[in-house]
């Protein structure tokens, strides 16, 4: 089983994004199982939100939140001092929105994916009442770092999930992370 | 042969509003609260779209949710409505005049605590207060099974030899809120399994007006109260038939409808529970005997009407029970373990039972507590 620890703002479409992922491996990955778990409590727009999502190649009978994560999404750079990388598998990915490595992730030898998505979304007009939609941007960067949903089959789920109409944005924000993410050892 | 299905990811509440879709009820009344609501939004908005074709009432309670459902039972069509927590509780004396009146109505409960304290989170205070309302009740274990009960419960309800409400429950959140797979057959196979409601089990006939909830004196009375026993009884076997009949049309079960048993047949431990804290302990489970301990699971799927045979049955062969509580009858102990004593005295059954309370208020249960509370009742000596 891979567990997915996703932390974000609320009004960014953390929720949306971690249930269109769970969509990509359930539809459209051979032999895949997933759970997209929101956290729902007091959340609101700029107040972190997290949710989980797991995978496994057999039905996942788990409803707990993810406490030891395989990998952390980070939607929001200045959150990265909320998420306790401890808890984070040493093997996993750190897959975060920032230009660059963060300073703190700097010499720790952990395995770091990063993206300017801020930058990608704005510049696609991925604006919603004043907070950028970073989560299919995210999403492409997931894809890139990790080897679990193919971004071909998560372009199909964003398709899926948005429909024709509203997909063409979100489809290229999360091609364009996935081109331009970079994975290193930090 | 089992019909075809596709593969599709959605939340618990969807796939409760899919199974209403299938089933095509004529009236929908209801009132939203949270986690509930997002099946009634999805309910309204196949209305609005026109692709269910029912009378959706919107009111301004609870109370009058299910009084909405009421009259449409009385006249003889299928209806649904789906609440949560408070909500039950503000629809009270319906949800009690609906199931000793007879009335086919399906309510899924997402279950939600009571409170106070203020809390939106899961466990199953709020359904289990109503274990005495003449209701059926069936806790469902995952998204797929929220979906397949609910289609059930029409059939199971709007049985006239049955002809009781039902309230399949689905915990809040984990399943109501989480998105999975859901195996979904197409809208034609599922209302083929339904079928019309053409032979009501009350109508209203205006030709030949009658009074309902009439005044019933002393001597009658008892008639009303051993028909509605003798209707759970019936329910026993129609939920088992129900869960055959569902698995030769769909190839899905859940032990025979009325408990599900997982692991070995004998073990020295039986972890006992409901819900989702039962999907989850078969993880449990497995873990416990890679360690090498002898540890099986019961789960009590249908809680009303009470299998007492299947457990007693289940129990007689294991050596002991540690039933887990979502929720508590206060100055006694958790329902479950209540009634599970008591059906073991009385049918001289000896198994020890241990009772823990466990995720109450939205508190994680995950399989590694569970783990530890069965190493815990393997270790104590009662």
């Amino acid at each position: 089983m891979i567990e997915v620890i996703q932390i974000s703002r609320g009004g960014s479409g953390g929720v949306t994004g971690a249930k269109i992922l769970a969509e990509a491996a359930i539809m459209f990955e051979e032999g895949l199982y997933a759970q997209a778990i929101p956290k729902y409590g007091s959340e609101r727009r700029g107040a972190m939100v997290q949710a989980y999502v797991r995978f496994d190649n057999k039905p996942i009978r788990i409803h707990s939140p993810v406490y030891e994560a395989n990998h952390a999404l980070i939607l929001d750079l200045s959150l990265l001092d909320r998420i306790d990388l401890n808890s984070v598998d040493k093997e996993g990915v750190i897959i975060i929105n920032s230009k660059k490595i963060p300073e703190n992730l700097k010499g720790s030898g952990r395995k770091v994916a990063y993206v300017d998505a801020t930058g990608i979304s704005q510049e696609l007009g991925l604006v919603l009442s004043g907070f950028t939609l970073v989560n299919m941007t995210m999403l492409g960067a997931f894809v890139k770092a990790t080897d679990i949903v193919s971004i071909d089959n998560l372009v199909k789920a964003i398709i899926s999930f948005w429909g024709e109409k509203r997909a063409p944005k979100n489809v290229e924000a999360a091609k364009r992370a996935y081109e331009e993410t970079k994975v290193v050892i930090a | 042969m089992v019909v075809k299905h596709d593969k599709k990811s959605m939340t618990g509440n969807d796939a409760a509003s899919y199974a209403v879709l299938y089933a095509k009820p004529k009236v929908i009344s209801a009132y939203p609260i949270t986690p509930q609501t997002t099946i009634i939004e999805k309910l309204s908005q196949y209305v609005d779209e026109g692709k269910l074709d029912a009378e959706f009432i919107i009111v301004e309670s609870e109370h009058s949710a299910l009084a909405g459902c009421m009259g449409a039972a009385w006249s003889g069509v299928r209806t649904f409505t789906a609440t949560s927590s408070q909500g039950l509780l503000y629809m009270a004396e319906n949800v009690f005049w609906s199931g000793y009146g007879r009335l086919p109505i399906v309510m899924p409960v997402v279950n939600r605590c009571l409170a106070p304290g203020w809390s939106i989170y899961q466990d199953l205070q709020d359904s289990m207060a109503f274990r005495d309302a003449g209701w059926i009740q069936i806790y469902t274990k995952n998204n797929q099974e929220v979906f397949d009960t609910v289609l059930q419960a029409f059939r199971i309800s709007e049985d006239k030899s049955i002809a009781l409400p039902s309230m399949p429950c689905l915990d809040g959140f984990v399943i109501s809120h989480t998105t999975a797979q859901v195996d979904l057959p197409n809208a034609e196979d599922s209302f083929n399994f339904v079928g019309e409601y053409s032979d009501p089990v009350i109508e209203v006939d205006t030709e030949k007006p009658w009074i309902f909830g009439g005044l019933v004196g002393p001597e009658k009375f008892i008639k009303v109260r051993t028909d509605l026993m003798e209707a759970m009884e019936r329910a026993k076997k129609k939920i088992v038939d129900m869960n055959k009949e569902f698995g030769e049309y769909f190839g899905r079960t859940y032990g025979n409808g009325l408990i599900e048993i997982y692991g070995d047949d004998v073990a020295d431990l039986t972890i006992v529970s409901m819900g989702t804290i039962a999907d989850e302990a078969q993880d449990a489970v497995d873990k416990l005997k890679e360690e090498g301990l002898s540890v099986n699971e019961m789960r009590v799927r249908t809680f009303r009407p009470f299998p007492e045979k299947d457990i007693v049955e289940f129990a007689k062969k294991n050596h002991k029970l540690l039933v887990i509580d979502r929720s508590v009858s206060f100055g006694h102990a958790g329902q479950l373990r209540i009634e599970i004593e008591a059906v073991l005295q009385r049918n001289k059954v000896d198994t020890s039972v241990e009772g823990r309370l466990m995720g109450l208020g939205g508190e994680d249960v995950p399989y590694p507590k569970i783990v530890a509370a069965a190493k815990e009742a393997l270790r104590s000596k009662i």
